[in-house]
């Protein structure tokens, strides 16, 4: 008797209770952010021959640098492309949006300003290459509330990549 | 109302002036285009363009009202609460689920969440709570509760193509700072929650906060999260309750 009634009473309320849930959109993004998520903090030593003083390395380290990406209307310098391999636009640094540098448009101050890098900071004895490597790479290894960009673990740039900027960052200018 | 707004842009744009020139992207001539549309915010006539569609599809006003439970008197305050936990929902909700439910309960087809059509139904919807002080209460319910800690969740969260989070450029240590010619807002001071829907004048569009939210993700190169997610809705309520206690304008006015 009493289940039955309790059966009736559910099956009242279902019948009668609104749920508005389904004619509204309400799409699942965990799985897109699950996919997106940033991996841990990885440590990375430079490379031997990283550092360069090849005046197109450091180009393109200038170029990465000063840019957002592929919509740029300056062209890049030779061994950068505007496009990835599968034809999709390539992503650039965007640095300046935090750093004032040397030569920058519109640079942002939420880093610090690498200007007279060389002289300030590595002549000075205050960093070193593998120091500005590894702040590219991934700059939590050094500071874990960084608002810093991460920049090798996301693999938005690879080894060599890291190692033009690096180079051009270091370089005197 | 007006004039206060004038005068708290006036001192944001005085601020503003006292960096270098070139810094800013705001030239002279954006700044007129600014003062000009302070006058006459082109997102009146998409608001009024709303107001339109609701009473089409959705009533007007007392069909709303009638919808929600509530009567038209009451009907400001309680919008000054959303995002909400409807029963009628069984979760946590945002104004353009409840526009789509009520379309769909008219009979009618429900717009998009991301239709322009619904964009101006939620910004005449908010508007309706103008000079109502945002109300959103992050404790009413444990379904509020989750939806406030997801959205701060969501907010921390690093990831894409940089690792950057929402906080990586909206935490109290970096407001102000410039990111490329753009000073970091502090979204509560700014009164984000009772600012968006806004006319966004690079954009020449209105826009809601979730779709500002996207714009957001896609310049820090995060994947883009969809409209009405549990995600985005819980980012619109914890966004929105940093700006509880401050008086609703719709439509707001941004770069
Ligand atoms: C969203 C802001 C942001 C962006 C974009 C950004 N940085 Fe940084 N950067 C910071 C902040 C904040 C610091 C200081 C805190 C820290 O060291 O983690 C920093 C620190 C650094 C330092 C260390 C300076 C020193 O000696 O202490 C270097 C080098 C650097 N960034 C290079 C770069 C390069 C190269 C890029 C682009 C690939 C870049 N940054 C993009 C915010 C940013
Ligand atoms: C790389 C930096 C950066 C990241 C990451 C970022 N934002 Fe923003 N955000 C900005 C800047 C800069 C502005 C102001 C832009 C302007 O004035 O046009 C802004 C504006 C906003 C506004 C509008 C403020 C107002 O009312 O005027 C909201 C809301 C917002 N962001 C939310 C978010 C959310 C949510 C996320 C994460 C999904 C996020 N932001 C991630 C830089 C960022």
């Amino acid at each position: 008797m009493r289940t039955s009634l309790m059966a009736s009473l559910l099956l009242g309320c279902s019948l009668f209770a609104v749920d508005y849930s389904s004619m509204i959109e309400s799409p699942d993004a965990s799985k897109i952010i699950q996919k997106d998520l940033l991996g841990p903090a990885k440590a990375s030593t430079m490379p031997t021959d990283c550092i360069s003083t090849d005046p197109k390395a450091i180009a393109r380290g200038a170029f990465i640098f000063h840019n957002l990406n592929g919509e740029t209307k300056d062209t890049p310098p030779e061994g950068l492309s505007k496009t990835n391999s599968d034809g999709s636009e390539k992503q650039f640094g965007n640095c300046i949006a935090c750093h004032n540098i040397e030569g920058a448009k519109g640079a942002g101050n939420i880093g610090p300003d690498l200007h007279a890098y060389k002289k300030n900071f590595i002549d000075s004895g205050a960093r070193n290459d593998q120091f500005v490597y590894q702040k590219i790479a991934d700059a939590r290894i050094d500071n874990p509330n960084t608002h810093m960009t991460i920049n090798l673990t996301t693999g938005l740039f690879n080894q060599r990549e890291i190692c033009d900027i690096a180079s051009y960052i270091v370089s005197p200018k | 109302m007006k004039s206060i707004l004038k005068i708290t842009l006036g001192v944001a744009l005085f601020a503003s002036l006292s960096y270098s020139s070139e810094q800013f992207a705001m030239s002279d001539a954006d700044r007129a285009m600014y003062a000009d549309l302070l006058d006459a915010n082109p997102a009146d006539m998409m608001v009024q363009d709303g107001k339109e569609l609701l009473s089409k599809y959705g009533g007007g006003d007392a069909g709303l009202a009638k919808f929600l439970h509530v009567s038209e008197e009451k009907l400001p305050a309680f919008i000054a609460g959303f995002p909400r936990y409807l029963p009628d929902f069984k979760k946590v909700v945002g104004l353009g689920q409840v526009m789509q439910a009520l379309m769909v309960t008219n009979g009618n087809k429900a717009f998009a969440l991301k239709d322009p059509k619904m964009f101006n139904m939620v910004a005449y919807t908010k508007s309706l709570a103008n000079d109502e002080k945002i109300n959103i209460d992050v404790n009413a319910n444990q379904q509020m509760k989750d939806a406030y800690a997801l959205g701060e969740k969501t907010f921390n969260t690093q990831r894409g193509g940089r690792g950057l989070s929402c906080l990586s450029c909206h935490s109290a240590d970096v407001i102000g700072s410039v990111l490329r010619t753009q000073p970091l807002p502090d979204l509560g001071v700014n009164n984000s929650g009772g600012t968006w829907p806004a006319y966004r004048m690079t954009k020449s569009s209105l826009s809601t906060m979730q779709h500002r939210f996207q714009g957001c993700m896609n310049n820090a190169l995060q994947a883009v999260i969809p409209l009405g997610s549990a995600e985005m809705v819980g980012l619109e309520v914890y966004v929105t309750n940093k700006a509880k206690g401050k008086a609703i304008a719709i439509p707001g006015l941004k770069r």
